[in-house]
């Protein structure tokens, strides 16, 4: 009954409003991309510029203002933060689901049970314990406490479970010790997981604008969302700049989701499962 | 053979493993966790380290704060996004489980804005809602309403403004779990409804919708408590104001400590948060065997 009925055309309108849908969707990066190309007189007055005007694009990477020294910094941070998190988490992720210990349980629910404490509680003595330290505005701030994932821990204990547990049995009869299997046969059987993780931890460091509001303060350390704030607050008026620096900060996370988009999704409905 | 087996017995390998987790989540996590939960009973400000314990006063304070209820207030008109952007996911979610054409392409379009979150799209928002000039309210007056919202700049409408900006942000997410759900649905169950006669609405509200009441009751609480928690939004659109009107209890938290560095009451406010947080969890543990069909 419900073959016959589930026509072509059918099909097809119902395409077309799901487009139109997806297009509320999108049309904030649309508007933001038409403005950033629009000049001052033109903001708000239509939709799409007369032509490209490329000036407020070049503000942006010119001038006084320029970005350049901000995406050198989220790189860093992102770069070196998700490093030092895919490898902490694997190693502790093999721990928890290979190897036996007294206390493994209770620790688990440990590490669970962390992820319902809000960050809002650390921040004031995370501030406190990184100025006795002397990393307070410094990039450590941020890199050090992001290596360190609850969340990667759990994903990729979820995935190293998925394992079949006769492939490291075996491998501890032939007289392997759990390092070589972690590093020769785990690690290379869980490359998907890990580019799955590691993605998903890369746009939340890359995105990530409450620890470096709290813990960064000269503007030369500032990372992109940052900068960006900053920006906007010495600008307010600068519409066309505003929309150019938004796209300067959106682009490079567009094109890693194109890229990466099934592993994004895929880290995203296994964050869910575990929630 | 022996020795290996002798290893897994005794375990201490386990222990090396974690531990150079386990170091940095003590580290930046529980070891700052435990502080915070001692500085709730301090009087400690940042400019000031002569502290005293005062016992329960910072939360009788609380208790006695009116910002406090106008951001509990606030707060739960920030939650309720998360019904309502679960409720536009679902209907999504079933029409892109159909027969449609660019599944991809338009799965990709309802997901983008949760990928590119942050402070870009903040920005954007804020000029698509410009009270004057901006485009959402030049459409309203184009439809013919002569004096449409002033959006983030009104106490009266900031917090819905945010809600809208929250629904969009997180429909692509709650999309992608429903799909999920979706696709575990055997086939068998619905061809039998079908054969017994039950039409389409009927399937999906007698049938589909309680099937994948689990992933909304798991839905509901992670997105209640990743709402409860966010802070970036809000920050960058309003920093909490027009008049207080966008603080809500983790920009309370903040502003308390940062703007006007009184730690101790800092803390007290945001254990009050994970008060809240662990209300939801308890819920989510009851709730799970009472509410939800398997």
């Amino acid at each position: 009954m419900f073959r016959i009925t589930k026509t072509r055309s059918v099909k097809l309108s119902v395409t077309i409003l799901m487009l139109i849908a997806g297009l509320f969707m999108i049309v904030p990066f649309l508007w933001m991309l038409s403005t950033s190309f629009q000049t001052p007189s033109e903001v708000f007055r239509q939709w799409l510029p007369s032509k490209l005007d490329w000036t407020s694009h070049k503000r942006i990477w010119t001038g006084n203002y320029n970005f350049l020294p901000y995406y050198l910094n989220s790189i860093k941070i992102a770069v070196i933060g998700t490093a030092g998190a895919v490898f902490l988490s694997a190693f502790a992720a093999y721990g928890f689901a290979r190897t036996e210990f007294k206390g493994r349980n209770t620790l688990f629910i440990v590490y669970l049970s962390m992820m319902m404490i809000p960050p809002q509680v650390v921040f004031v003595p995370k501030f406190i314990l990184f100025n006795w330290l002397h990393i307070y505005n410094t990039h450590w701030a941020l890199i050090l406490p992001a290596m360190f994932s609850i969340f990667g821990v759990f994903m990729l204990r979820q995935f190293f479970l998925s394992i079949p547990n006769e492939i490291t049995e075996s491998a501890l009869l032939d007289g392997a010790g759990h390092f070589r299997i972690f590093f020769k046969l785990v690690l290379p059987l869980a490359k998907p997981a890990l580019a799955t993780f590691a993605i998903i931890d890369f746009s939340w460091q890359w995105n990530d604008y409450e620890n470096a509001l709290v813990f960064l303060q000269s503007p030369k350390l500032y990372t992109i969302p940052l900068g960006l704030q900053n920006f906007v607050l010495e600008n307010n008026v600068d519409y066309n700049g505003m929309m150019a620096a938004s796209s300067a900060a959106i682009i490079p996370m567009i094109l890693i989701f194109l890229l990466g988009q099934k592993y994004i999704i895929q880290g995203v409905s296994s964050s869910a499962v575990k929630g | 053979m022996k020795r290996n087996s002798w290893i897994r017995k005794q375990g201490w390998v386990g222990y090396i493993f974690i531990l150079p987790n386990m170091l940095g989540i003590l580290a930046f996590f529980i070891l700052p966790a435990l502080y915070s939960f001692f500085m709730m009973f301090t009087d400690y400000q940042f400019a000031n380290p002569n502290w005293t314990f005062t016992g329960l006063d910072n939360i009788q304070r609380l208790f006695g704060d009116d910002q406090f209820y106008a951001s509990i207030k606030y707060t739960i008109i920030f939650l309720m996004s998360v019904p309502v952007s679960l409720a536009i996911a679902f209907l999504v979610a079933l029409v892109l489980n159909r027969s449609v054409y660019l599944k991809g392409l338009l799965r990709g379009m309802f997901f983008l804005p949760y990928i590119s979150s942050g402070v870009a799209v903040a920005f954007v928002w804020m000029l698509l809602f410009q009270p004057s000039q901006g485009p959402i309210n030049e459409v309203l007056r184009f439809i013919g309403i002569v004096s449409p919202p002033g959006w983030f700049a009104d106490s009266s409408s900031a917090m819905y403004a945010i809600d809208v900006v929250q629904i969009w942000f997180m429909l692509g997410y709650n999309m992608i779990i429903y799909l999920a759900a979706l696709q575990e649905i055997s086939t068998e169950q619905l061809e039998a409804a079908r054969i017994d006669g039950a039409g389409k609405a009927t399937i999906t509200w007698r049938i589909v919708w309680p099937l994948v009441s689990p992933t909304t009751f798991m839905l509901l609480i992670t997105g209640l408590i990743m709402t409860v928690k966010s802070f970036s939004l809000i920050q960058a659109i309003t920093g909490g104001g027009p008049s207080g009107s966008t603080t809500i209890l983790s920009l309370f938290v903040y502003k308390t400590a940062f703007s006007y560095y009184e730690m101790g009451y800092a803390s007290t406010i945001s254990w009050f948060l994970f008060a809240v947080i662990l209300v939801i969890t308890i819920i989510q543990w009851v709730g799970q065997k009472r509410w939800v069909h398997y």
